[in-house]
């Protein structure tokens, strides 16, 4: 039996060990960020060539084939591989790449390409009018994965070639060496803005004639992928192209990507100097960098070019009820929406978010408006009272979302939002796949977060694949809502034709009144990324579809990775086994 | 030698129905592959498009079949490469070929997928096992020789903190101690020479260690009280035999059986169960690539997975039940 003294020790003892062991731990928790590592030359400096620069993704690239993207990480990396005949500068404007100039003739159904002499391919070899319209089928052809095909099928001779009733495309011409036109069945508004987008643009002769899974990615951008370049699910590095057409470009002499880095993991190695630029931050390490000072010169606010909103399906009810849906779009309060991560997010009324052509600042849109929400529900016949708390629709509403993501915070402020105007609803959380394919079937859902991301920097990337009513399917449909306004869909179509900006952008801005008024969607939110770099990362600029512009960054380094944190020297271990740790 | 072919024979069909299981439960699920490959972008066309390439358009029973088929079967002794139509995807000793297809998201075979990261998965579910050994055998040897003194009370509690902290914790904690603060070990990842590797290899195999390690803790220090308990020891001492002499070789040797038992289960675990430690040190084992597959809903990979660390599971019980055969004649008479 223990002795008085032993019962009473034990567990002081254990206490004791404890709170040592927390206040050990505990100055870590609030320590302070390590100062930005300067730039070793003054801001006039000319760029200086070399280094290697350290960006990490918690994500993973699956191809490097552009006529093959199906992951959101491939195209910055492709953009560097893969040069094209226009490209995006880092405003969104179309700028000649490999092509030096080009005329649109024929009202607009022939565009006609000149490329410049000389670009060579990262094999050595020149790229002529004979490899883009080699490239152009391979990407287009029906035995290739590439997602976006469809972009391209205003192309004269596309139905056959992606049925592969057909081994070529008659659309495409080479008229030359350097010459190369493409021919359209109907004039179409997006054409060049698809065109600078990464699927089409021209691969080695080693790419062949139809993709394949074990080619070594080859093209004609700024960087190439060297043999053992890629460790797949771990780290991807890609090399300068000595052979790139700008002249003295690019300065970097590499990019690395370490893959399936975890956020805290990434802010480790940043604060460390392991890391050159950081976007992938956890909401607290955010806000610590965005409160220093110090950090401040060296950080961005990017826009995402992202609409996030709440979709409802206007064939089940309530929403099938316009009133109910105009209800929910008055009823949310986009202000407290935002504040869930006021660092990330700002309000919006409007489908289109800024930044993208066709965006309306004057748009009326939709508001958030409470007693307008009331009378809303009102007219669509089910009065709510917010002071007894009774009448709205009778039933609870299934909203569903998906794990961990944004959108789950958000559901639980919007619960709250719409009980005060007479709505339920019930939270149901899936995993992402599940979510997406039920928020693509017909009668699966009601309600839940809708979200969508440019694919080029224009309206129709928006308003044609969610609320065109010929997207609208059984099984995989990006219309949600299934929406379906003939009045929309001509506007859509319209545009689609209509070359004059102006004019077309007058129609978007038609299109956008409409869906405010409808409102299959209650539009709330813009994401915007926060982008942190280091201090001698110079001339970097983020891109609004490649995420970085990197031909021209470059590398100026004062010291080594941060010191005098540490309590061992670096080499400790590292020393004892003949590896170096630090970069 | 009857008893073995018997275990065989009961190992494999085991396998069969753990590999059915999983495929019927992969294809169940209310999700689409297809549309995962497309992306959530994609119009219902191009979709539509990847099923019929990915062969998601037969149906299910007729995947079964096929995948069933093409699983274990006779080929050529030679395959030309990834490239080859019919083999190409195929994993071969000699004429028998070993076959779960190509990755949906990466179009590369499963079993070059799997050989990639099968060594590294082994390699940390090894380590970590001899250092869950190693820490809890020896605390719980302590625990036992000093029970209810302070070393007792230190042993199991620090196992009982080992055990209730998650793993993402005590992962995290070494990360920020020893790579971050001291700088004495890599953040994260595998590495690209041999040095780096063990260097990477450190931290993950001690976070699983002392995860693990509390099981061993109990197991063995009820073990070596029972043991040490027994008139065996006290005539060893009567004999003049030092107290670790007595405790090492002799208590220490009979209570090994719960040892190995637990050493070879835990092996087998750690192959497929290493999930969290790998997506917090990055390391490209199994565990994370099942755990993408299963988000990516990449079903030949899931189904590799699950192959493959089915194997590793059964093959270490069968190892376990071998060796127990060895260590205790009773169980070989038996």
């Amino acid at each position: 039996m223990r002795s008085t003294r032993e019962r009473a020790e034990s567990p002081r003892g254990l206490v004791a060990a404890t709170l040592a062991l927390a206040l050990t731990f505990a100055p870590g928790c609030s320590e302070k960020l390590p100062a930005p590592i300067p730039s070793a030359s003054p801001e006039s400096a000319a760029p200086k060539r070399g280094g290697v620069l350290e960006l990490a993704t918690f994500g993973d690239v699956r191809s490097l084939d552009p006529a093959n993207i199906t992951d959101g990480l491939a195209p910055q990396i492709i953009e560097q591989l893969f040069a094209g005949l226009v490209d995006y500068d880092k405003d969104g404007t179309i700028q000649p790449d490999i092509a030096e100039r080009w005329i649109v003739a024929d009202e607009g159904k022939t565009y006609r390409f000149f490329l410049r002499e000389g670009v060579r391919f990262h094999d050595g070899e020149e790229v002529t009018a004979d490899d883009v319209k080699r490239s152009v089928e391979r990407a287009l052809h029906g035995s290739a994965r590439n997602p976006a095909a469809s972009y391209y099928s205003s192309i004269v001779g596309f139905d056959a070639l992606d049925a592969k009733q057909a081994e070529n495309l008659p659309g495409v011409v080479v008229e030359g060496r350097y010459v190369v036109a493409f021919h359209l069945s109907k004039r179409d508004a997006t054409f060049l803005r698809v065109l600078a987008m990464l699927p089409l643009r021209p691969v080695c002769k080693s790419g062949g004639a139809r993709t394949s899974a074990s080619w070594h990615p080859c093209g004609a951008g700024p960087f190439k992928l060297p043999p053992n370049g890629w460790q797949r699910g771990q780290q991807l590095t890609v090399v300068r192209h000595d052979g790139y057409f700008r002249p003295g470009l690019p300065h970097l002499d590499g990019v690395r990507w370490t893959l399936h880095q975890n956020q805290s993991s990434q802010t480790f190695k940043f604060m460390r100097g392991d890391l050159d630029i950081v976007r992938d931050f956890a909401t607290p390490e955010l806000l610590r960098f965005q409160a220093d000072p110090r950090w401040k010169p060296f950080a961005t606010y990017d826009e995402g070019h992202q609409i996030l909103g709440e979709a409802m399906n206007v064939q089940i009810p309530p929403f099938d009820n316009v009133e109910i849906r105009r209800a929910v779009a008055a009823g949310i309060d986009r202000d407290a929406l935002r504040r869930i991560r006021a660092s990330n997010l700002t309000a919006t009324n409007q489908l289109v978010p800024p930044g993208v052509f066709g965006h309306d600042a004057d748009l009326r849109g939709q508001r958030s408006d409470y007693e307008a929400a009331l009378e809303h529900m009102r007219r669509a016949g089910y009065p709510y009272d917010p002071v007894t708390k009774t009448g709205g629709w009778p039933h609870v509403i299934p909203y569903l979302v998906y794990k961990q993501g944004l959108q789950e915070f958000m559901g639980q402020v919007l619960a709250q939002q719409l009980e005060k105007i007479g709505l339920r609803i019930e939270i149901r959380i899936v995993n992402y796949p599940t979510f997406i394919a039920l928020r693509g079937r017909r009668d699966a859902t009601a309600f839940g977060p809708g979200f969508w991301l440019q694919d080029f920097p224009d309206a129709l990337s928006f308003l044609e694949p969610i609320f065109h009513s010929k997207m609208i399917a059984d099984e995989g449909t990006n219309n949600w809502s299934f929406y379906k306004n003939p009045r929309v869909d001509d506007l859509i179509d319209r545009a689609h034709e209509e070359l004059d900006d102006a004019r077309r952008k007058k129609l978007y801005s038609e299109a956008q009144e409409i869906l405010a008024d409808d409102a299959p969607w209650a539009f709330s939110q813009n994401f915007r990324f926060y982008t942190q770099r280091q201090g001698y990362v110079r001339d970097h600029h983020s891109h609004p579809m490649w995420m970085h512009e990197l031909k021209r960054t470059w590398l100026d380094r004062a010291t080594g990775p941060v010191a005098g944190r540490a309590i061992f020297s670096e080499k400790g271990l590292a020393a004892l086994l003949g590896t170096d740790v630090r970069r | 030698m009857k008893r073995v072919l018997r275990r065989l024979a009961w190992a494999v069909f085991v396998m069969w129905a753990t590999v059915s299981v999983a495929f019927l439960v992969n294809n169940a699920l209310p999700s689409d592959p297809a549309r995962m490959v497309a992306g959530q972008q994609a119009p219902p066309a191009a979709v539509e498009k990847i099923r019929k390439q990915l062969g998601l358009d037969q149906p299910l029973r007729v995947q079964y079949v096929l995948f069933l088929r093409r699983l274990v079967h006779l080929g050529p002794s030679s395959i030309a490469g990834p490239s080859d139509p019919e083999h190409g995807s195929c994993a071969n000793l000699g004429a028998l070929h070993v076959d779960l297809g190509r990755s949906y998201q990466q179009q590369r075979p499963v079993t070059t997928i799997l050989a990639e990261r099968a060594p590294r998965t082994l390699l940390l579910a090894f380590t970590a096992a001899i250092v869950q050994a190693l820490i809890g055998v020896t605390a719980g040897v302590i625990a036992a020789v000093k029970k209810r003194k302070t070393a007792d009370r230190v042993a199991v509690g620090l196992s009982l903190l080992g055990v209730s902290a998650p793993t993402f914790v005590i992962g995290l904690l070494l990360q920020w101690v020893f790579a971050f603060k001291l700088r004495l070990f890599p953040i994260d990842g595998y590495g690209d020479t041999t040095a780096e590797h063990a260097a990477s290899l450190v931290l993950p195999a001690v976070t699983l260690g002392v995860f693990g390690a509390a099981y061993y803790t109990r197991i063995v220090r009820d073990e070596m009280i029972g043991e040490l308990a027994h008139d065996y020891v006290r005539t060893a001492r009567a004999k003049g035999l030092g107290k670790a002499a007595v405790v090492v070789r002799h208590a220490l040797r009979n209570a090994t059986m719960p040892i190995v038992t637990i050493f070879g289960l835990e092996v087998g675990t750690l192959v497929g169960g290493a999930i969290i430690t790998e997506s917090v040190f990055r390391w490209p084992g199994i565990g994370s690539l099942s755990v993408n597959a299963m988000l990516d809903r990449d079903g030949p990979v899931i189904m590799g997975c699950v192959v493959v660390t089915s194997a590793v599971v059964v093959l270490s019980t069968l190892a376990v039940d071998l060796a127990y055969a060895i260590l205790d004649p009773r169980v070989r008479r038996g």
